[in-house]
């Protein structure tokens, strides 16, 4: 078996990027479009689409996210966690009785691995309304994969037939892995491949693919670029809009010297990204300024950088007619997940955050009539262990996702679900849990709903035809 | 420890575009004032010592300050620029007082004079002497914003810059970060352990690596306060993060490399991976037992329901409950730790292992070279520093003074290389710094109220001890998506803190900053005041003492023109002098023959 495509692929798309990033020029008259060329005929979309990466950083506790509910299982869970007597909260094990309002219900009845059940967190109670209304649903024990893998497998030594996602439970490479199929320093992402095939869709081609969290290899493709906004929207350059102390030859003097080529390379992409800020500023926040949602982001008062983010996400899908964009892929995140210490103090935050901020970011897209053409789904390092280590859990591998939108098919769990258990053949230690769903399995299905064709998938994902769907079912 | 720096690598001065001053030029710029941590070095100048050695191109590394007495005055031994351009990698400021004193004494032993510098004021005596260490009626003792007046505070002020330049290089490899500490006196916390990378700045690296790991902030940060054993009954493990980290961060890395830095290949062409995740698992039994250390510390009645501790425990190290520490034997790296190995000597067993792990000379030598000096360092840069890392010519394995040294003197550091990839992205702390010391910046009440300054789209994009996360504010091996640089195979660490949002944030605040400062802390701009009326000369005084003269003449023209488009001369309003002032800062401070340091 031949398995190592990324290296082909990365091949082939630096010699095709060279050529973009030399015809694109630094002086190009206007940030505002990327480098037309793409590796394949892009999709024609007359209708709009957007997927929303919500990556929640430091790795994400499957176990008290996703929490078994029967009480067979449950028992099972409390037992590792270090739960208390009569089913009650110990250790770092969620009390049971706490579970009951954010019990998940499928609308069609689901037989998992050992009969189990689950609630979500009790403070993800929206979530837990948006599963059981149908408008979300879970992918069970996801992780990177380069072939699907049993135990024996992983611990044998046939690294040829049987190779492993590099630096498995380490932060930074998994992000790198989730974001873009490979460890750290890979620089395209499977957004940003999704986003090739898109530019040619939108009036303004640099709003392909859109951050509201930092730099994001996510979204960078072969043509497509990141694009930051703030969220308050994009960040005007004041000194350099007409007048600085007092001197309107100084403002332009500014103008020029942040945003002009240059020879060195360092310099010269410094400036790329000041001009492409100050060439799309005005155009944004004229399109955004006008866009007030009803739906509050902010039911509690409190900080929520999460929700900040996927409001001003909302607003620019609502200002998408007025930009002429018509797919776009976004990225969000919250972090603080690398819950080592202290997990029954810090993840219900945070999943508190993560509940408030994607429910009310759904719930604008059905203000502004779009939630059938809006997806949204977590991503994260890493699961953790289900073993405790006093008062948290290690980095793991596999995890459980959310997938979230009007046109999921939800109510329903997706995969497998895994043992509880420390010792069984899904998990490789510590309940370090052995995915049964590859990444690129997810990324092909929401590529599928996006409209990128089978080809183009294979193309972008060159590892998903080894596993046995590159379609979950998780999308209408 | 031993104090014998010795420079293996010759060290020419060397640039593509200038010559040597000679003497007599020497006189021209402004006099020496003994206001620097030089004072004896200025001393030496002014009384006309010291001119030995000093033809152009000599070495940096030798001992030019030995020569008799005499009355000639001394022969500087580069030019302005090329020790501005020293000054701005080694510290944060070049002023003419450090200008001359690095072109009289040379390179090497300018460094000597530094690192034999004492500690002005510890950012806890800082604390401490602003009153943020006795408790008061509005819970100061939980506030952690006087660690970020601390930190600016700390890089502001103070002599000693070469010392706190390097600290702040160590801060991004050896990452705590004040943002997640909660409870009791993170100030403090943080604090004592910017102190502790300052003390231990010109130690050794194998000490320090011990002290950051028993450091209390450390070990809130990183989870060994409190890790306890593993516990059969209830399935418990020891906490994996600080093994983990400790070895993919903090000394190893994830890849066995060459002394150059390079990675190394196993036969089928792959990286060959330093640890796998049961070298993790073993060696964290060697971090349980720890816990911050309340044994000094006095309770305090009457702020809260329950008692208010004194912050003794938030410095020195923490303690060891030999009864919550793992005795079980630990295997990691081929290294065997026999079970009930008692904990201090476990430690040392695991830190020494990592400590002459081959890997652990090019991994720190290539980060701090890269914060240094430049993004992209040739393999054979990298080999030398890492070469001063496992022996400093005394047969000293980590000498941290060996590895500045090493760094700074370079000839690749040295040279002003004409190419199109030479440098790196200044730090948005690193800019924010040289400019308010350049400008004398003081405080109106001595609070220095500085808060956190990492929100890129109104501040910094970056605040001192406030990364992210332990992978610091950028990570050494990014590489901007789709770029240039990207296609060019260059690394750009310092590029993940700039986007569309992050440029614009950064010239708004210094727009602001600039003419207005922050808070109480402002900037004198009398060092230009009196050539606000020749434009010519306020662009030539900033490009060398911002830039080392690195602005092309197409730049420094541009804004020459744009200065006089608004005619000042002598007898012009103050108001109009100084929006001259501010402006040409700004054109410079935003310009990006500015931002990439090369």
């Amino acid at each position: 078996m031949h398995i190592n495509k990324i290296n082909d692929m990365t091949r082939r798309a630096f010699l095709k990027r060279a050529g973009a990033v030399s015809m694109m020029g630094v002086g190009a008259p206007l940030a505002l479009n990327l480098a037309g060329i793409s590796e394949a005929a892009a999709f024609e979309a007359s209708d709009y689409k957007a997927l929303v990466c919500v990556f929640l950083f430091g790795g994400n506790d499957y176990a008290n996210t996703v929490v078994p509910y029967d009480t067979a299982n449950y028992d099972l869970y409390s037992s590792i966690r270090g739960g208390g007597a009569g089913r009650t909260a110990g250790g770092i094990a969620l009390g049971r009785n706490a579970l009951t309002a954010t019990a998940l219900k499928t609308i069609t009845p689901q037989t998992l691995t050992n009969n189990i059940q689950y609630a979500l967190s009790p403070e993800l109670k929206s979530m837990a309304s948006l599963f059981n209304s149908g408008k979300a649903a879970v992918q069970l024990n996801i992780g990177p994969l380069l072939t699907p893998l049993t135990l024996a497998q992983y611990t044998g030594s046939d690294r040829v037939k049987y190779p492993l996602p590099p630096k498995l439970f380490s932060h930074n490479d998994q992000q790198s892995i989730w974001q873009a199929l490979n460890s750290e320093g890979a620089t395209r992402g499977w957004g940003g491949y999704m986003g090739d095939l898109a530019l040619s869709s939108n009036s303004l081609s640099t709003l392909t693919c859109i951050s509201a969290s930092g730099n994001a290899v996510f979204l960078a493709g072969n043509n497509a670029l990141q694009y930051q906004i703030s969220p308050s929207g994009a960040i005007p350059i004041w000194a350099a809009k007409g007048s600085a102390f007092n001197s309107s030859a100084v403002s332009n003097a500014l103008k020029k010297l942040i945003t002009q080529s240059s020879p060195h390379l360092l310099e010269n992409e410094l400036a790329a990204v000041t001009k492409r800020s100050m060439d799309l500023e005005e155009i944004v926040n004229a399109a955004l300024n006008p866009v007030n949602l009803s739906t509050s982001f902010d039911r509690d008062s409190k900080k929520n950088s999460l929700a900040d983010q996927l409001k001003v996400v909302a607003r620019l899908i609502g200002a998408r007619n007025v930009l002429g964009a018509r797919r776009q892929v976004f990225f969000v995140s919250l972090g603080g997940f690398d819950t080592h210490d202290g997990l029954n103090e810090n993840h219900p935050k945070l999943l508190a955050q993560v509940d408030e901020a994607m429910n009310a970011f759904y719930q604008a897209t059905v203000e502004l009539g779009v939630s059938e053409k809006v997806t949204s789904f977590t991503a994260s390092d890493f699961g953790r262990t289900l073993a405790s280590n006093g008062d948290g859990s290690d980095h793991g591998w596999g995890g459980h996702h959310f997938i979230v939108g009007g046109a999921v098919n939800g109510g329903q769990f997706y995969g497998t679900a895994p043992q509880i258990s420390l010792t069984s053949d899904d998990q490789v230690g510590q309940g370090r849990l052995l995915p049964s769903t590859s990444v690129d399995q997810l990324a092909a299905t929401l590529a599928r709903w996006f409209g990128v064709n089978s080809s183009e998938i294979n193309s972008i994902l060159p590892n998903v035809s080894r596993f046995a769907s590159s379609n979950l079912g998780f999308m209408k | 420890m031993h104090n014998n720096n010795v420079v293996k690598t010759p060290t020419p001065s060397i640039t593509t575009t200038e010559k040597p001053l000679l003497a007599d030029s020497l006189s021209a710029s402004t006099p020496p004032k003994p206001s620097v941590g030089v004072a004896g070095l200025v001393a030496l100048a002014t009384s006309g010592c010291g001119g030995g050695g000093g033809s152009s191109g000599s070495t940096g590394g030798g001992n030019q300050t030995s020569s008799a007495a005499s009355s000639v005055a001394p022969q500087p031994l580069y030019t302005k620029a090329e020790a501005a351009r020293f000054l701005l990698q080694a510290q944060f400021t070049a002023t003419d007082e450090e200008i001359l004193a690095v072109r009289t004494s040379g390179y090497s032993a300018w460094l000597t004079s530094q690192f034999n510098a004492p500690i002005d004021q510890t950012g806890a005596a800082w604390l401490t002497a602003s009153g943020h260490t006795t408790p008061d009626d509005k819970g100061n003792y939980f506030n952690p914003v006087f660690g970020d007046w601390m930190a600016w505070n700390q890089l502001l002020t103070g002599t000693g810059q070469v010392r706190k330049r390097v600290a702040l290089a160590l801060s991004e490899f050896f990452v705590v970060s004040l943002s997640p500490i909660d409870g009791f006196w993170p100030a403090m916390l943080i604090a004592h352990y910017w102190d502790l990378l300052n003390a231990k700045a010109f130690g050794n690296f194998r000490n320090l690596l011990e002290d950051i790991s028993l450091n209390p902030a450390m070990g809130f940060f990183l989870n060994t306060k409190g890790n306890l054993k593993e516990d059969i009954a209830s399935g418990r493990q020891p906490d994996e993060n600080y093994a983990r980290e400790i070895m993919q961060l903090f000394s190893i890395g994830l890849y066995e490399l060459n002394l150059d830095g390079s990675v190394k290949t196993n036969a089928q062409g792959h990286p060959i991976e330093t640890y796998v995740q049961s070298d993790i698992t073993n060696l964290a039994r060697v971090f349980t037992g720890y816990d911050w250390d309340y044994s000094k510390v006095t309770q305090q009645n009457g702020f809260e329901p329950y008692p208010v501790p004194s912050p003794e425990f938030t410095g020195g190290r923490m303690a060891f409950d030999a009864n919550k520490h793992s005795n079980l034997a630990v295997s990691f790296l081929g290294t065997n730790i026999p079970a009930n190995t008692p904990g201090a000597d476990a430690l040392r067993i695991a830190l020494d292992t990592l400590f002459n792990h081959p890997n652990t000379g090019p991994f720190f030598a290539k980060q701090m070279i890269q914060r240094l000096v430049t993004s992209n360092p040739s393999p054979a840069y990298v080999q030398r520093v890492a070469t001063a890392f496992n022996n400093n010519g005394a047969n000293v394995r980590g000498d941290l003074k060996a590895v500045w040294r090493a760094i700074l003197t370079d000839t690749e550091a040295r040279t002003l290389l004409n190419n199109t990839i030479a440098g790196k992205l200044r730090e948005p702390i690193v800019r924010l710094t040289q400019i308010a010391r350049t400008f004398n910046v003081s405080s109106s009440n001595g609070k220095w109220e500085i808060y956190d300054l990492s929100n890129a789209d109104t501040h910094l994009g970056q605040a001192p001890l406030r990364s992210p996360s332990v992978f610091n504010f950028f990570r050494p091996g990014y590489v901007p998506p789709n770029t240039a640089l990207a296609t060019h195979a260059l690394l750009a660490p310092e590029f993940q803190l700039h986007n569309e949002t992050s440029t614009a944030g950064y010239i708004n605040m210094m727009t602001s900053f600039i003419q207005s400062g922050y808070a109480d802390v402002k900037l004198n701009l009398s060092a230009i005041e009196s050539l606000a009326a020749d434009a010519k000369a306020l662009v030539e005084w900033l490009n060398l003492h911002l830039t080392a003269n690195q602005l092309s003449t197409a730049t420094t023209d541009l804004i020459q023109q744009a200065l006089e488009a608004n005619p000042v001369i002598s007898a012009s309003s103050t108001s109009a002098k100084y929006d001259r002032l501010y402006a040409a800062i700004l054109l410079v401070a935003a310009c990006p023959e500015y931002l990439i340091q090369k």
